[in-house]
């Protein structure tokens, strides 16, 4: 019972981090309608970035997100404004294949950089755990998973108490009268994609601590992160959250209770379980398709 | 008919002189002496190294064909088509493996048979719902194909991998059997290609890429269409993957189901040019020779990845149509330099539906039975909070023209979609000639006598005003897909059809072409193309000229007077009026009224709530 509370507790903070890079990707998807499949390799390089910090600089990777997520969230609007926004209009499967191979670019960079041996970030607290009621909390987990909650409340308050938030719910909803209301949609859109990317940066810097990466990681990143957006409803931020604490429960106890090399089908598993029963998703709904013709 | 022969003539300009030294014919000879030249190289070099790079480009080749399939005609982004050439590996490489005494050729066609069987069950996971979840699920799919390869060590040797037995033919021919066994696969596979495009299956395919829900309410059957493509886009590809593992002589999980060979299927999809015959294999063997020059020359790794990401990033912004399309419409520009389009020119004066022999009779009226042709009951439908319809109820006589009318947003268009299923109505019966239809998928619905036009109209951009009209399709039947996409009755049934319209000389032309009056006009000989029983026209009226209107009014009385039933939504009040007989009124979602137009004109019940929802609606709109 102790060891399921423990995994429990384990798979939420998980879902935690999960919650923050998946954030990222639905407030695209949502806003833009644009699937980023280079989430999860900005993801693996806010971690290359924050090792470097750690292991150059000696700063203390969870301090280091405060530089890896604006640095990130710049690349973010960079990538916006230069790949992204010239194809505005094409059909989504567009947008699909660009990501992806930005997401191959930045795989090769990560690997002319810092190579692509196993990497790690080991902090002086890597290996302590807190003892509580019989429970054993690793300190990165426990650290990690409350800075991402702090992060992602942060998102959170922009998208609903902001002008900001308001403008991008907006733009998400209805573009063209956004615009007839003064909301700038271009620029909305590419302080979008940078936040949602910083998000996947404060993610990165997060995970780092927790699982060693290679820059062929962010396959298995953007697959995880997919699977939840999915499991969640895509677009819904709300979702995403819930769907990402599902997600890490899931993953935890799969590589608790059957076995760790069968924890990575889960993802996919997922996607196929819940596109079969709910395409829609657990938060999701279904889009009026008649009313945004015009 | 004489009013549509000269402009049919400026936009065949060469008819009549065709030589040999037009853009098809000089296309045909590439093709050949490319085909020649790809059979006679081993007997005329033994290259071993340029031997290998035809031989993995022809694999690619088959791959890349297979995906143009589902990618290129039916436009649904496949991230996952290189774990079906891994499948057909695997599949040979499993069953070699326990039978030993047995020569692998065997088990090719076996390895397109399970690559077919699982994109069959993939397909009905993936394809029965529409839009961007497909290209999530294909990568989902090779990935977790990959993690049973590498976990279900019984079946797979796990990690480890699996050798194949060696050729046991002559060394001196080393390669001829993987070769030439490869171009009759890809042979096998291009004519697939061919057959399917000028079959009803390739047309039905193109218009779910243009327009799916449009293709639904004009009778194509979606999920079956789209997972017989799926399934056919990977059946050669099997086969081939299946040469690939023999050719290796050793398949693992890493190498046979790396997304890598994925992207390189799209890459060479895009770089060829998709929904062409040639483009994907064209870019199939630019995109190897790209790939063992990166591998070979520069080092491979990181490169390689550059040169996939970076290619793919290019390709999409700067060549989205591909190498083939590009280079034909940089020749049909030159040729066509200096011509007048056609876009500009007068619509046809319209013809007579009475010259109209295969579909339409006139109809004795004292015969039509007094009774509801269509008829909807207690019909909802809510979009969160805001109950669009609200319980609407009222009946289409048969044989009448009747007018749905309403203030904006009362519900009209949204219950036109509710009767043709474009959306699913939360509660109420829709009956349609004493059938109840409102369990019924768009198309069996068309098939059974609905015909719709759209508010602001949905044809098929890229397809020719006559492909637009011939794509609807009266009936379904699985044999029916492998027609001919145009048979002559039928493409007579949608000339005279244009003609009546007045549309025919544009029959050639790119539907997104056309004037919005224009294809207004195209829309309606669509719909006739399924010969309705009832036909819902949704503001026939709207955004064209007046002569254009009085066309349009004309065209539907006489339509009428050949029995066809009518519901019409309009805003333009003399139109209607003039035209309608029953009228319902609707608002907030439910009918109100129904009577002739003087009734309704002097109901005092709607003349106040057209008034009384505006104010309303100006009312709230001040307090969210």
């Amino acid at each position: 019972m102790t060891e399921f509370l423990q995994n429990l507790l384990l798979g939420i903070l998980l879902g935690g981090v999960y919650a923050l890079a998946a954030g990222g990707l639905t407030l695209i998807f949502g806003v833009m309608r644009v699937i980023n499949i280079a989430h999860g390799a900005f993801l693996v390089l806010a971690s290359f970035i924050t090792y470097t910090l750690w292991d150059v600089l000696g700063i203390d990777p969870l301090l280091a997100i405060l530089i890896t997520t604006p640095v990130i969230g710049a690349l973010g609007w960079v990538t916006y404004k230069v790949l992204v926004a010239p194809i505005r209009t094409a059909p989504m499967a567009s947008t699909v294949l660009l990501t992806f191979g930005l997401a191959l670019v930045v795989e090769g960079a990560m690997g002319e950089i810092w190579g692509n041996n196993s990497t790690a970030i080991r902090p002086s607290y890597g290996d302590e755990s807190f003892a509580f009621a019989g429970l054993y909390l690793p300190k990165a987990q426990l650290y990690g998973g409350l800075v991402a909650v702090l992060v992602l409340v942060a998102l959170w308050a922009i998208l609903t108490k902001t002008w900001l938030g308001r403008a991008i719910r907006a733009a998400a909803i209805n573009p063209s009268s956004a615009e007839l209301v003064g909301i700038k949609v271009t620029s909305v859109a590419a302080l979008v994609f940078a936040l949602g990317i910083a998000a996947a940066g404060a993610g990165g810097a997060i995970t780092g601590i927790l699982y060693p990466f290679v820059p062929g990681s962010h396959y298995q990143w953007i697959a995880r992160l997919l699977a939840i957006v999915v499991l969640g409803g895509m677009g819904s931020l709300n979702g995403a959250v819930l769907g990402a604490l599902l997600f890490g429960v899931a993953e935890t106890m799969t590589s608790a209770y059957v076995s760790p090399s069968w924890a990575t089908a889960v993802p996919y598993a997922i996607v196929f379980a819940v596109l079969l029963v709910r395409p829609q998703g657990l938060l999701g709904t279904r889009m009026r398709e008649d009313a945004v013709m015009a | 008919m004489t009013a549509t022969t000269d402009t049919a003539e400026q936009s065949a300009p060469t008819e009549g002189k065709r030589s040999f030294l037009e853009p098809i014919w000089i296309g045909r000879a590439i093709a050949l002496v490319a085909g020649v030249l790809l059979l006679a190289y081993p007997v005329l070099s033994d290259d071993i190294y340029y031997q290998n790079m035809i031989i993995l480009s022809l694999i690619f080749a088959v791959g890349t064909s297979g995906l143009n399939i589902i990618s290129g005609f039916a436009g649904y982004i496949s991230l996952g088509q290189g774990a079906f050439l891994g499948l057909g590996g695997y599949t040979v490489g499993v069953l070699a493996a326990r039978n030993e005494d047995v020569t692998v050729w065997w088990w090719i066609p076996a390895a397109g048979v399970v690559a077919g069987l699982v994109a069959l069950v993939l397909g009905f996971v993936s394809l029965r719902s529409r839009g961007p979840a497909f290209v999530i699920i294909t990568v989902a799919f090779l990935f977790l194909v990959q993690v049973i390869a590498v976990n279900w060590v019984s079946l797979t040797n796990g990690t480890a991998g699996l050798t194949l037995p060696l050729p046991t033919w002559d060394r001196d021919i080393m390669n001829w059997p993987f070769y030439y066994v490869l171009c009759a696969i890809l042979g096998a596979q291009l004519l697939m290609t061919w057959w399917i495009r000028r079959t009803k299956l390739g047309m039905g395919l193109i218009a779910i890429r243009e327009d799916e829900t449009k293709a639904a309410t004009i009778g194509i059957n979606l999920p079956v269409q789209k997972i017989t493509a799926f399934v056919m886009s990977t059946f050669f590809v099997g086969m081939a993957g299946g040469v690939y593992g023999y050719y290796l002589t050793f398949i693992d999980p890493r190498g046979m189901f790396s997304i890598l060979l994925s992207v390189q299927l799209v890459l060479s999809l895009l770089i060829g040019g998709k929904a062409t015959l040639w483009g994907p294999v064209i870019g199939a063997f630019l995109i190897e020779y790209l790939n063992e020059y990166a591998n070979n020359d520069l080092g491979g790794g990181n490169v390689r990845l550059f040169l996939f990401g970076g290619l793919l990033v290019v390709v999409v912004i700067f060549l989205p149509k591909g190498i083939l399309p590009a280079i034909e419409s940089l020749l049909m520009r030159r040729r066509t330099a200096g011509k007048a389009g056609l876009v500009g020119a007068r619509i046809g004066s319209g013809g007579s539906l009475a010259s109209i022999t295969d579909r339409v009779q006139l109809v004795d009226r004292s015969q039509i039975p007094d009774r509801p042709l269509l008829e909807v009951k207690d019909l909802r439908k809510a979009f969160g909070g805001v109950q669009a319809v609200d319980g609407a109820s009222f009946a289409v006589p048969e044989g009448s023209i009747t007018g749905l009318i309403g203030p904006n947003g009362s519900g009209k268009t949204t219950i036109f979609n509710l009767i043709d299923n474009t959306i699913a109505a939360d509660s109420g019966e829709i009956w349609l000639a004493g059938e109840r239809i409102d369990r019924l998928p768009s198309w069996s619905r068309a098939h059974r006598g609905l015909g719709r036009t759209f508010q602001l109209t949905r044809l098929f951009g890229e397809m020719t005003v006559l492909e637009n009209v011939v794509a609807a399709q009266r009936s379904f039947s699985v044999a029916g897909l492998g027609k001919v996409a145009v048979s002559g009755a039928e493409g007579r049934a949608a000339e005279e059809l244009l003609e009546y319209v007045g549309m025919r000389a544009f029959r050639d032309q790119k539907a997104h072409a056309l004037s919005y009056g224009q294809q207004k006009l195209v829309e309606l000989a669509q719909i006739l193309m399924l010969d309705p029983k009832v036909i819902l026209l949704d503001e026939p009226a709207g955004g064209i000229n007046p002569v254009l209107i009085d066309r349009m009014s004309e065209m539907i009385r006489e339509l009428n007077s050949y029995g066809k039933t009518f519901l019409i939504v309009e805003h333009n009040m003399p139109f209607i009026l003039g035209l309608c007989d029953p009228i319902h009124v609707l608002a907030r979602g439910k009918r109100m009224a129904t009577g002739d137009a003087h009734e309704i004109q002097n109901d005092p019940a709607v003349i106040d709530a057209y008034l009384g929802d505006d104010f309303q609606l100006e009312e709230k709109a001040g307090t969210p």
